[in-house]
């Protein structure tokens, strides 16, 4: 079952334009790259549209977004590291009541400039998981095993917690 | 339940999306674990703060060129211009009347400029881009350069399309296709500037109504000049042939990218 709510797909996928602009602009971290991933994810999507197998098409579009990212930017870079072990690093545990009250504190600045010091990897699949997608769908975006989207979650959720460490000591 | 089957959980506890009896256990572990509760808390305190997160919305402009994009990939394809008459002695005689009577009406339309008027060219040259960058198969002769490109174009055009720009690092050349521009067949050359596609459309000239407003000289030609629907348009005719230059990169870079074109 789709959910392109009985419209052609095409419009179905405008109702994601917004989400996926601002997944594309946390992966380019500037307006105009996002601008060019997302018309050009939107015209592989369409020219694709026969691919469309039902399902999520918001998991779809942004399976696209970040095929289409890793294709114009990542060309020649080092292949993806390899499945990480199925054992969770809690990362660093915040020392004290204080640091834990600083980082509810946070700013949307703070969090935005730790997620940009993630490797895609981690931060796609934080954004997911804040998307609301779920598991298999997760596993679908990211090309990875259902059954190692959690600890790969809570991996990345680790480096994002080390990162902010640096900003609220 | 001890730390090592704890720890997993954290994330979905935090969610809320843990079913009632791992909630139970959770808890009652992390009454009596300090590190998993301080943990617990981190995880809490990470989700408020990615909730705080702006959401930024797509640009109007880029919304724009979506929806043009979508409404130019709703369009059915046009189909190759097939004559309707086969040879069939019978239909022989009504066949020549009809000549006859086109012949007439070409002369006719030969007095005035016959095609869609200058608005429609620069609609045409858009709608012809969008159909390029949402094709599945854009490109039809991938570029080694311009001296293979070109010859790819004889024997299925009725032109020869006067192309001398091989592309550079500023402009490379992606390929070409086969195209059409109104009612005629065109050669449709595929330019990238950074990551936006410029489609260079080379088309015979005649018959179509040309823009006769303003005019930017461009090297030795005369260029037309329009924004329409978010995107930068460049007409302009040299000889025989007209050229239709499209893209959303900034009016000043097409400039270049023609000026480069009309280089001797």
């Amino acid at each position: 079952m789709s959910d392109t709510g009985g419209q052609p797909l095409g419009r179905a996928l405008l109702g994601h334009a917004d989400a996926a602009y601002a997944y594309a602009l946390r992966l380019t971290r500037r307006p105009s790259d996002a601008d060019d991933l997302v018309q050009e994810s939107f015209a592989r999507a369409l020219a694709g549209a026969a691919g469309f197998r039902g399902g999520s098409l918001k998991a779809w579009l942004f399976r696209i977004v970040r095929n289409t990212y890793i294709d114009l930017h990542h060309r020649g870079a080092p292949a993806p590291e390899a499945e990480p072990p199925d054992i969770i690093d809690d990362g660093p545990l915040f020392q004290d009541d204080l640091e834990l009250d600083r980082l509810r504190r946070v700013v949307a600045e703070d969090i935005e400039a730790a997620l940009r010091e993630l490797t895609e990897d981690a931060r796609s699949i934080i954004l997911f998981d804040l998307e609301g997608f779920t598991e298999t769908e997760v596993a679908g975006l990211m090309g990875c095993a259902v059954g190692t989207v959690k600890s790969r979650l809570a991996r990345a959720r680790a480096l994002l917690r080390g990162k902010l460490q640096e900003y609220v000591r | 339940m001890d730390c090592r089957d704890a720890r997993p959980l954290l994330a979905d506890h935090a969610a809320g999306k843990l079913d009632e009896v791992r909630t139970a256990a959770l808890d009652a572990h992390l009454q009596g674990c300090a590190d998993c509760r301080r943990l617990a808390a981190s995880e809490d305190a990470l989700n408020a703060a990615l909730a705080r997160m702006p959401r930024p919305q797509a640009p109007a402009r880029l919304t724009a060129r979506l929806e043009d994009m979508v409404a130019a990939a709703e369009k059915p394809p046009r189909a190759p211009r097939r004559s309707p008459f086969r040879a069939s002695t019978w239909l022989a005689p009504f066949a020549s009347a009809c000549v006859a009577a086109a012949l007439v009406v070409v002369v006719t339309r030969a007095m005035t400029p016959a095609g869609p008027g200058p608005g429609a060219l620069v609609n045409e040259a858009v709608n012809d881009h969008l159909r390029v960058v949402t094709s599945t198969h854009p490109i039809e002769i991938e570029s080694g350069g311009i001296h293979q490109v070109k010859p790819w174009f004889t024997g299925r055009l009725e032109f020869a399309p006067r192309v001398t720009f091989s592309g550079d690092d500023d402009f490379p050349l992606q390929g070409g296709s086969i195209g059409y521009f109104v009612d005629r067949k065109a050669a449709v050359f595929q330019f990238k500037r950074r990551l936006h596609a410029i489609t260079l459309l080379v088309f015979p000239a005649g018959g179509l109504a040309w823009p006769s407003g303003q005019t930017k000289q461009v090297g030795r030609l005369a260029i037309s000049e329009s924004v329409s629907r978010g995107f930068s348009i460049l007409l302009w005719q040299d000889d025989s042939l007209g050229y239709a230059l499209v893209s959303d990169v900034n009016i000043h870079d097409l400039e270049t990218l023609a000026g480069k074109l009309n280089e001797p």
